[in-house]
Protein backbone atom coordinates (compact mmCIF):
# COMPACT_ATOMS: atom_id res chain seq x y z
CA UNK A 1 0.00 0.00 0.00
CA UNK A 2 1.28 3.45 -0.93
CA UNK A 3 2.12 5.43 2.19
CA UNK A 4 4.59 8.07 1.03
CA UNK A 5 2.82 11.41 1.10
CA UNK A 6 -0.46 9.84 2.28
CA UNK A 7 -1.91 10.87 5.61
CA UNK A 8 -2.03 8.17 8.32
CA UNK A 9 -5.43 6.85 9.41
CA UNK A 10 -5.42 8.53 12.83
CA UNK A 11 -5.85 11.88 11.07
CA UNK A 12 -8.78 10.54 9.04
CA UNK A 13 -10.46 9.47 12.28
CA UNK A 14 -9.78 12.86 13.85
CA UNK A 15 -11.19 14.66 10.83
CA UNK A 16 -14.34 12.52 10.89
CA UNK A 17 -14.84 13.01 14.62
CA UNK A 18 -14.53 16.80 14.37
CA UNK A 19 -11.33 16.91 16.42
CA UNK A 20 -9.26 18.93 13.95
CA UNK A 21 -8.77 22.67 13.84
CA UNK A 22 -10.05 24.63 10.86
CA UNK A 23 -6.56 24.64 9.29
CA UNK A 24 -5.86 20.93 9.69
CA UNK A 25 -9.40 20.07 8.58
CA UNK A 26 -8.90 22.06 5.37
CA UNK A 27 -5.60 20.36 4.59
CA UNK A 28 -6.97 16.88 5.32
CA UNK A 29 -10.15 17.50 3.28
CA UNK A 30 -8.14 18.90 0.35
CA UNK A 31 -5.68 15.98 0.55
CA UNK A 32 -8.56 13.46 0.55
CA UNK A 33 -10.00 15.17 -2.51
CA UNK A 34 -7.01 13.85 -4.50
CA UNK A 35 -7.33 10.23 -3.30
CA UNK A 36 -10.52 8.13 -3.68
CA UNK A 37 -9.17 5.52 -1.25
CA UNK A 38 -8.89 8.21 1.43
CA UNK A 39 -12.43 9.38 0.69
CA UNK A 40 -13.61 5.82 1.21
CA UNK A 41 -11.82 5.68 4.56
CA UNK A 42 -13.35 9.00 5.50
CA UNK A 43 -16.82 7.74 4.60
CA UNK A 44 -16.19 4.69 6.78
CA UNK A 45 -15.02 6.87 9.68
CA UNK A 46 -18.06 9.13 9.35
CA UNK A 47 -20.34 6.09 9.18
CA UNK A 48 -18.77 4.94 12.44
CA UNK A 49 -19.41 8.41 13.90
CA UNK A 50 -23.04 8.22 12.80
CA UNK A 51 -23.50 4.82 14.37
CA UNK A 52 -21.94 6.06 17.60
CA UNK A 53 -24.28 9.06 17.50
CA UNK A 54 -27.25 6.74 17.06
CA UNK A 55 -26.05 4.57 19.93
CA UNK A 56 -26.30 7.53 22.33
CA UNK A 57 -29.16 7.17 24.78
CA UNK A 58 -31.97 9.35 23.37
CA UNK A 59 -32.73 12.40 25.51
CA UNK A 60 -35.88 14.44 25.76
CA UNK A 61 -36.27 17.34 23.39
CA UNK A 62 -38.62 20.18 24.22
CA UNK A 63 -42.24 19.70 23.30
CA UNK A 64 -42.35 22.84 21.19
CA UNK A 65 -39.24 22.15 19.07
CA UNK A 66 -41.09 20.39 16.27
CA UNK A 67 -43.72 23.15 16.06
CA UNK A 68 -41.01 25.80 15.96
CA UNK A 69 -39.27 23.97 13.14
CA UNK A 70 -42.51 23.68 11.17
CA UNK A 71 -43.28 27.38 11.59
CA UNK A 72 -39.76 28.24 10.45
CA UNK A 73 -39.67 25.97 7.41
CA UNK A 74 -43.06 27.18 6.26
CA UNK A 75 -41.68 30.67 5.83
CA UNK A 76 -38.38 29.93 4.14
CA UNK A 77 -37.22 29.12 0.69
CA UNK A 78 -33.76 27.92 -0.21
CA UNK A 79 -31.69 29.85 -2.68
CA UNK A 80 -29.85 27.45 -4.91
CA UNK A 81 -26.19 28.34 -5.21
CA UNK A 82 -25.02 28.94 -8.73
CA UNK A 83 -22.06 26.91 -9.93
CA UNK A 84 -18.91 28.66 -8.83
CA UNK A 85 -15.59 29.27 -10.45
CA UNK A 86 -12.92 26.99 -9.03
CA UNK A 87 -9.91 27.35 -11.34
CA UNK A 88 -9.13 23.65 -11.05
CA UNK A 89 -8.53 24.08 -7.32
CA UNK A 90 -9.71 21.09 -5.24
CA UNK A 91 -13.24 21.74 -3.97
CA UNK A 92 -12.50 22.11 -0.21
CA UNK A 93 -9.88 24.79 -0.85
CA UNK A 94 -11.87 26.48 -3.64
CA UNK A 95 -14.84 26.74 -1.32
CA UNK A 96 -12.64 28.01 1.52
CA UNK A 97 -11.27 30.71 -0.80
CA UNK A 98 -14.84 31.64 -1.73
CA UNK A 99 -14.09 30.43 -5.26
CA UNK A 100 -11.49 33.08 -5.98
CA UNK A 101 -8.72 32.04 -8.32
CA UNK A 102 -5.19 31.84 -6.89
CA UNK A 103 -4.24 34.89 -8.95
CA UNK A 104 -6.92 36.94 -7.21
CA UNK A 105 -5.33 36.36 -3.79
CA UNK A 106 -3.01 38.89 -2.20
CA UNK A 107 0.40 37.22 -2.48
CA UNK A 108 3.05 38.72 -0.27
CA UNK A 109 6.73 38.45 -1.18
CA UNK A 110 8.81 36.54 1.34
CA UNK A 111 12.12 36.61 -0.48
CA UNK A 112 13.60 35.76 -3.86
CA UNK A 113 11.20 33.40 -5.62
CA UNK A 114 8.99 32.96 -2.54
CA UNK A 115 5.58 34.41 -1.75
CA UNK A 116 2.72 33.56 0.57
CA UNK A 117 -0.92 34.23 1.41
CA UNK A 118 -1.93 34.04 5.04
CA UNK A 119 -5.37 32.39 5.22
CA UNK A 120 -6.09 31.85 8.92
CA UNK A 121 -4.48 32.20 12.32
CA UNK A 122 -5.82 30.05 15.10
CA UNK A 123 -5.24 29.50 18.79
CA UNK A 124 -1.64 28.85 19.91
CA UNK A 125 -0.17 30.58 16.88
CA UNK A 126 -1.43 27.94 14.48
CA UNK A 127 -1.22 29.35 10.94
CA UNK A 128 -2.70 28.32 7.63
CA UNK A 129 -1.15 29.72 4.49
CA UNK A 130 -0.46 29.18 0.83
CA UNK A 131 3.19 29.14 -0.20
CA UNK A 132 4.37 29.72 -3.75
CA UNK A 133 8.00 28.94 -4.62
CA UNK A 134 9.68 29.42 -7.98
CA UNK A 135 11.00 26.30 -9.71
CA UNK A 136 14.54 25.55 -8.54
CA UNK A 137 14.22 27.56 -5.32
CA UNK A 138 15.71 26.20 -2.10
CA UNK A 139 13.84 26.79 1.15
CA UNK A 140 16.27 27.86 3.92
CA UNK A 141 17.34 24.93 6.11
CA UNK A 142 15.26 24.92 9.28
CA UNK A 143 14.04 22.91 12.27
CA UNK A 144 10.44 22.54 13.40
CA UNK A 145 8.68 23.16 16.62
CA UNK A 146 5.26 21.56 16.60
CA UNK A 147 3.58 19.95 13.66
CA UNK A 148 3.73 21.12 10.06
CA UNK A 149 1.52 19.85 7.23
CA UNK A 150 2.50 20.71 3.66
CA UNK A 151 0.14 19.66 0.86
CA UNK A 152 1.36 20.13 -2.71
CA UNK A 153 -1.24 21.67 -5.03
CA UNK A 154 0.95 22.42 -8.06
CA UNK A 155 4.55 21.72 -9.05
CA UNK A 156 6.74 19.51 -6.88
CA UNK A 157 9.66 19.50 -4.44
CA UNK A 158 12.15 17.11 -2.91
CA UNK A 159 13.35 16.55 0.60
CA UNK A 160 16.33 14.22 0.46
CA UNK A 161 15.22 11.23 -1.61
CA UNK A 162 11.50 11.86 -1.16
CA UNK A 163 9.57 13.71 -3.87
CA UNK A 164 6.30 15.47 -3.18
CA UNK A 165 3.89 16.00 -6.07
CA UNK A 166 0.34 17.40 -6.28
CA UNK A 167 -1.92 15.64 -3.78
CA UNK A 168 0.92 14.38 -1.59
CA UNK A 169 1.29 15.58 1.99
CA UNK A 170 4.46 16.00 4.00
CA UNK A 171 4.21 15.90 7.79
CA UNK A 172 7.13 17.39 9.74
CA UNK A 173 7.36 17.60 13.52
CA UNK A 174 9.76 18.29 16.39
CA UNK A 175 11.96 15.42 15.20
CA UNK A 176 12.42 16.95 11.75
CA UNK A 177 15.84 18.62 11.73
CA UNK A 178 17.66 20.41 8.92
CA UNK A 179 14.52 20.42 6.82
CA UNK A 180 15.64 21.72 3.43
CA UNK A 181 13.01 21.34 0.69
CA UNK A 182 14.27 21.95 -2.84
CA UNK A 183 11.70 22.97 -5.43
CA UNK A 184 11.90 21.03 -8.70
CA UNK A 185 12.78 23.03 -11.78
CA UNK A 186 9.86 24.01 -13.95
CA UNK A 187 6.56 25.46 -12.89
CA UNK A 188 6.01 27.27 -9.60
CA UNK A 189 5.32 24.99 -6.65
CA UNK A 190 2.19 25.98 -4.69
CA UNK A 191 1.50 24.34 -1.34
CA UNK A 192 -1.14 24.58 1.36
CA UNK A 193 0.67 24.69 4.70
CA UNK A 194 -0.27 24.55 8.38
CA UNK A 195 2.34 25.38 11.01
CA UNK A 196 1.85 25.26 14.77
CA UNK A 197 4.82 27.42 15.68
CA UNK A 198 7.40 29.52 13.84
CA UNK A 199 10.11 27.39 12.22
CA UNK A 200 13.73 27.82 13.32
CA UNK A 201 15.88 28.92 10.39
CA UNK A 202 19.56 28.03 10.63
CA UNK A 203 21.26 30.75 8.59
CA UNK A 204 22.03 34.14 10.10
CA UNK A 205 20.43 35.95 7.15
CA UNK A 206 17.36 33.76 7.35
CA UNK A 207 16.89 34.55 11.03
CA UNK A 208 17.19 38.28 10.31
CA UNK A 209 14.51 38.29 7.61
CA UNK A 210 12.21 35.73 9.27
CA UNK A 211 10.10 38.25 11.20
CA UNK A 212 9.71 40.32 8.05
CA UNK A 213 8.50 37.47 5.86
CA UNK A 214 6.19 35.95 8.43
CA UNK A 215 7.57 32.40 8.44
CA UNK B 1 -52.76 16.45 3.39
CA UNK B 2 -53.76 12.93 2.51
CA UNK B 3 -51.63 11.41 -0.21
CA UNK B 4 -50.65 7.83 -0.61
CA UNK B 5 -47.20 6.34 -0.33
CA UNK B 6 -47.64 4.85 -3.79
CA UNK B 7 -45.39 7.62 -5.14
CA UNK B 8 -42.29 5.81 -3.97
CA UNK B 9 -43.64 2.36 -4.61
CA UNK B 10 -42.19 1.64 -8.01
CA UNK B 11 -38.60 2.50 -7.17
CA UNK B 12 -38.30 1.43 -3.55
CA UNK B 13 -40.63 -1.51 -3.51
CA UNK B 14 -42.91 -0.36 -0.72
CA UNK B 15 -46.54 -1.43 -0.94
CA UNK B 16 -49.11 0.88 0.57
CA UNK B 17 -51.73 -1.81 1.06
CA UNK B 18 -54.48 0.79 0.67
CA UNK B 19 -53.37 2.83 3.66
CA UNK B 20 -52.35 6.49 3.63
CA UNK B 21 -49.34 8.33 4.95
CA UNK B 22 -51.46 9.79 7.75
CA UNK B 23 -51.59 6.31 9.20
CA UNK B 24 -48.64 6.04 11.63
CA UNK B 25 -48.48 2.30 11.10
CA UNK B 26 -47.56 2.95 7.49
CA UNK B 27 -44.77 5.39 8.23
CA UNK B 28 -43.26 3.22 10.93
CA UNK B 29 -42.63 0.53 8.34
CA UNK B 30 -40.69 2.82 6.03
CA UNK B 31 -36.92 3.19 6.23
CA UNK B 32 -35.39 6.51 7.22
CA UNK B 33 -33.98 6.90 3.75
CA UNK B 34 -37.43 6.47 2.20
CA UNK B 35 -38.89 8.98 4.64
CA UNK B 36 -36.31 11.53 3.50
CA UNK B 37 -37.40 10.95 -0.10
CA UNK B 38 -40.98 11.66 0.92
CA UNK B 39 -39.88 14.90 2.56
CA UNK B 40 -37.91 15.86 -0.55
CA UNK B 41 -40.61 15.05 -3.08
CA UNK B 42 -43.81 15.93 -1.27
CA UNK B 43 -42.68 18.15 1.61
CA UNK B 44 -44.37 15.52 3.74
CA UNK B 45 -44.55 16.71 7.34
CA UNK B 46 -45.75 13.35 8.67
CA UNK B 47 -42.63 11.71 7.27
CA UNK B 48 -40.53 14.55 8.66
CA UNK B 49 -42.11 14.04 12.08
CA UNK B 50 -41.03 10.39 12.03
CA UNK B 51 -37.47 11.40 11.25
CA UNK B 52 -37.59 14.09 13.93
CA UNK B 53 -38.87 11.71 16.60
CA UNK B 54 -36.06 9.26 15.93
CA UNK B 55 -33.11 11.54 15.26
CA UNK B 56 -33.65 14.73 17.30
CA UNK B 57 -33.27 13.00 20.72
CA UNK B 58 -30.13 11.21 19.52
CA UNK B 59 -28.56 14.27 17.91
CA UNK B 60 -29.19 16.27 21.07
CA UNK B 61 -27.69 13.47 23.16
CA UNK B 62 -24.59 13.43 20.91
CA UNK B 63 -24.22 17.22 21.24
CA UNK B 64 -24.55 17.10 25.03
CA UNK B 65 -21.35 15.03 25.08
CA UNK B 66 -19.51 18.29 24.39
CA UNK B 67 -20.47 19.82 27.73
CA UNK B 68 -22.73 22.48 26.28
CA UNK B 69 -25.93 23.67 27.94
CA UNK B 70 -29.21 21.93 27.32
CA UNK B 71 -30.49 25.06 25.56
CA UNK B 72 -27.53 25.18 23.17
CA UNK B 73 -27.94 21.48 22.39
CA UNK B 74 -31.64 22.14 21.69
CA UNK B 75 -30.84 25.08 19.41
CA UNK B 76 -28.25 23.11 17.44
CA UNK B 77 -30.52 20.08 17.13
CA UNK B 78 -33.24 22.35 15.79
CA UNK B 79 -30.84 23.77 13.21
CA UNK B 80 -29.78 20.28 12.12
CA UNK B 81 -33.38 19.19 11.61
CA UNK B 82 -34.19 22.37 9.66
CA UNK B 83 -31.20 21.63 7.43
CA UNK B 84 -32.59 18.16 6.81
CA UNK B 85 -35.91 19.65 5.70
CA UNK B 86 -34.23 22.21 3.48
CA UNK B 87 -31.73 19.89 1.83
CA UNK B 88 -33.67 16.65 1.68
CA UNK B 89 -33.84 16.95 -2.10
CA UNK B 90 -30.08 16.46 -2.31
CA UNK B 91 -30.34 13.07 -0.70
CA UNK B 92 -29.78 9.94 -2.78
CA UNK B 93 -30.97 6.86 -0.87
CA UNK B 94 -29.11 4.55 -3.21
CA UNK B 95 -25.82 6.07 -2.19
CA UNK B 96 -26.13 7.29 1.37
CA UNK B 97 -27.22 6.66 4.90
CA UNK B 98 -29.19 9.57 6.28
CA UNK B 99 -27.71 9.04 9.74
CA UNK B 100 -24.21 9.72 8.38
CA UNK B 101 -25.39 12.87 6.66
CA UNK B 102 -27.06 14.07 9.88
CA UNK B 103 -23.97 13.22 11.93
CA UNK B 104 -21.89 15.36 9.61
CA UNK B 105 -24.34 18.27 9.78
CA UNK B 106 -24.49 18.06 13.61
CA UNK B 107 -20.70 17.90 13.91
CA UNK B 108 -20.23 20.89 11.61
CA UNK B 109 -22.96 22.97 13.30
CA UNK B 110 -21.30 22.44 16.68
CA UNK B 111 -17.87 23.45 15.32
CA UNK B 112 -19.34 26.47 13.53
CA UNK B 113 -21.56 27.80 16.31
CA UNK B 114 -19.68 26.81 19.48
CA UNK B 115 -16.02 26.54 18.45
CA UNK B 116 -16.46 29.40 15.94
CA UNK B 117 -14.43 27.66 13.27
CA UNK B 118 -15.16 26.40 9.78
CA UNK B 119 -14.93 22.69 9.05
CA UNK B 120 -14.14 22.32 5.34
CA UNK B 121 -15.69 19.29 3.65
CA UNK B 122 -14.21 17.05 0.98
CA UNK B 123 -17.02 17.54 -1.50
CA UNK B 124 -20.01 19.80 -2.08
CA UNK B 125 -23.32 19.37 -0.27
CA UNK B 126 -24.43 16.52 -2.44
CA UNK B 127 -21.34 14.47 -1.67
CA UNK B 128 -23.58 12.04 0.12
CA UNK B 129 -23.79 10.63 -3.39
CA UNK B 130 -20.30 9.25 -2.92
CA UNK B 131 -21.10 7.40 0.24
CA UNK B 132 -21.77 3.77 0.94
CA UNK B 133 -25.23 2.58 -0.03
CA UNK B 134 -27.45 1.33 2.75
CA UNK B 135 -29.06 -2.07 2.51
CA UNK B 136 -32.61 -1.79 1.29
CA UNK B 137 -34.05 -3.76 4.15
CA UNK B 138 -36.86 -3.18 6.53
CA UNK B 139 -36.21 -0.14 8.71
CA UNK B 140 -36.42 -1.80 12.08
CA UNK B 141 -34.12 -4.63 11.07
CA UNK B 142 -31.58 -2.30 9.51
CA UNK B 143 -31.51 -0.04 12.54
CA UNK B 144 -31.20 -2.90 14.94
CA UNK B 145 -28.40 -4.20 12.80
CA UNK B 146 -26.63 -0.84 12.87
CA UNK B 147 -27.01 -0.47 16.61
CA UNK B 148 -26.04 -4.05 17.18
CA UNK B 149 -23.17 -3.88 14.74
CA UNK B 150 -21.56 -0.82 16.28
CA UNK B 151 -21.93 -2.25 19.78
CA UNK B 152 -20.40 -5.53 18.66
CA UNK B 153 -17.64 -3.72 16.81
CA UNK B 154 -16.84 -1.54 19.82
CA UNK B 155 -16.79 -4.66 21.97
CA UNK B 156 -14.05 -6.04 19.75
CA UNK B 157 -11.77 -3.19 20.87
CA UNK B 158 -9.54 -3.29 23.93
CA UNK B 159 -10.36 -0.79 26.69
CA UNK B 160 -7.46 1.42 25.58
CA UNK B 161 -8.61 1.35 21.95
CA UNK B 162 -12.23 2.06 22.89
CA UNK B 163 -11.19 5.05 25.01
CA UNK B 164 -9.29 6.78 22.18
CA UNK B 165 -12.26 6.31 19.82
CA UNK B 166 -14.75 7.62 22.38
CA UNK B 167 -12.59 10.62 23.24
CA UNK B 168 -12.30 11.37 19.52
CA UNK B 169 -15.99 11.10 18.65
CA UNK B 170 -17.69 12.09 21.90
CA UNK B 171 -15.30 14.84 23.05
CA UNK B 172 -13.70 15.92 19.75
CA UNK B 173 -10.30 15.62 21.46
CA UNK B 174 -7.16 16.02 19.34
CA UNK B 175 -4.37 13.44 19.57
CA UNK B 176 -2.43 15.62 22.03
CA UNK B 177 -5.54 16.26 24.14
CA UNK B 178 -6.14 12.50 24.34
CA UNK B 179 -2.49 11.99 25.30
CA UNK B 180 -2.81 14.59 28.07
CA UNK B 181 -6.09 13.12 29.35
CA UNK B 182 -4.94 9.49 29.37
CA UNK B 183 -1.23 9.96 30.14
CA UNK B 184 -0.40 7.93 27.04
CA UNK B 185 2.56 8.98 24.86
CA UNK B 186 1.40 10.80 21.72
CA UNK B 187 2.73 8.03 19.47
CA UNK B 188 0.73 5.46 21.43
CA UNK B 189 -2.45 7.49 21.04
CA UNK B 190 -1.94 7.64 17.28
CA UNK B 191 -1.19 3.94 16.90
CA UNK B 192 -4.19 3.00 19.07
CA UNK B 193 -6.52 5.11 16.95
CA UNK B 194 -5.08 3.52 13.80
CA UNK B 195 -5.52 0.01 15.13
CA UNK B 196 -8.98 0.70 16.53
CA UNK B 197 -10.11 2.15 13.20
CA UNK B 198 -8.78 -0.89 11.36
CA UNK B 199 -10.68 -3.22 13.71
CA UNK B 200 -13.91 -1.20 13.45
CA UNK B 201 -13.75 -1.16 9.65
CA UNK B 202 -13.20 -4.89 9.61
CA UNK B 203 -15.96 -5.58 12.10
CA UNK B 204 -18.40 -3.34 10.26
CA UNK B 205 -17.63 -5.04 6.98
CA UNK B 206 -16.42 -2.01 5.11
CA UNK B 207 -12.76 -2.86 5.33
CA UNK B 208 -11.26 -3.21 1.89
Amino acid sequence: MKTHGIIPDEWIVSYASGALSEAHALVVATHCHFHPELQQKLDDAENIGAMLMESNRPVKVSNHMFDEIVSEIDGTTIKEKLPSYSDGIPYPLANYLDHKSLDQLKWRMMGPGLSQVRLWTGPNDERLWLLKARGGAKIPSHDHKGLEFTLVLQGSYRVGNERYEPGLLEIADDDTKNHTPIIDHGEDCICLVVTEAPIKIHSFFGRIVQPLIGL
Amino acid sequence: MTSTVFLIDSHYGFHNKGRTMDDPSVLSEISHEQLVIMVARNKDKHAFRQLFDYFAPRIKSYLLNFQITDQKAEDLTQEVMITLWQKADKFDPDKAKISTWLFRVARNKYIDKIRKQKYPEVNADDHIASMVAPDKTDKSIKELQDQGRINMAMAALSDEQRIVIELSFFKEFSHSQIAARTNMPLGTVKSRIRTAFQILRKELGDYK
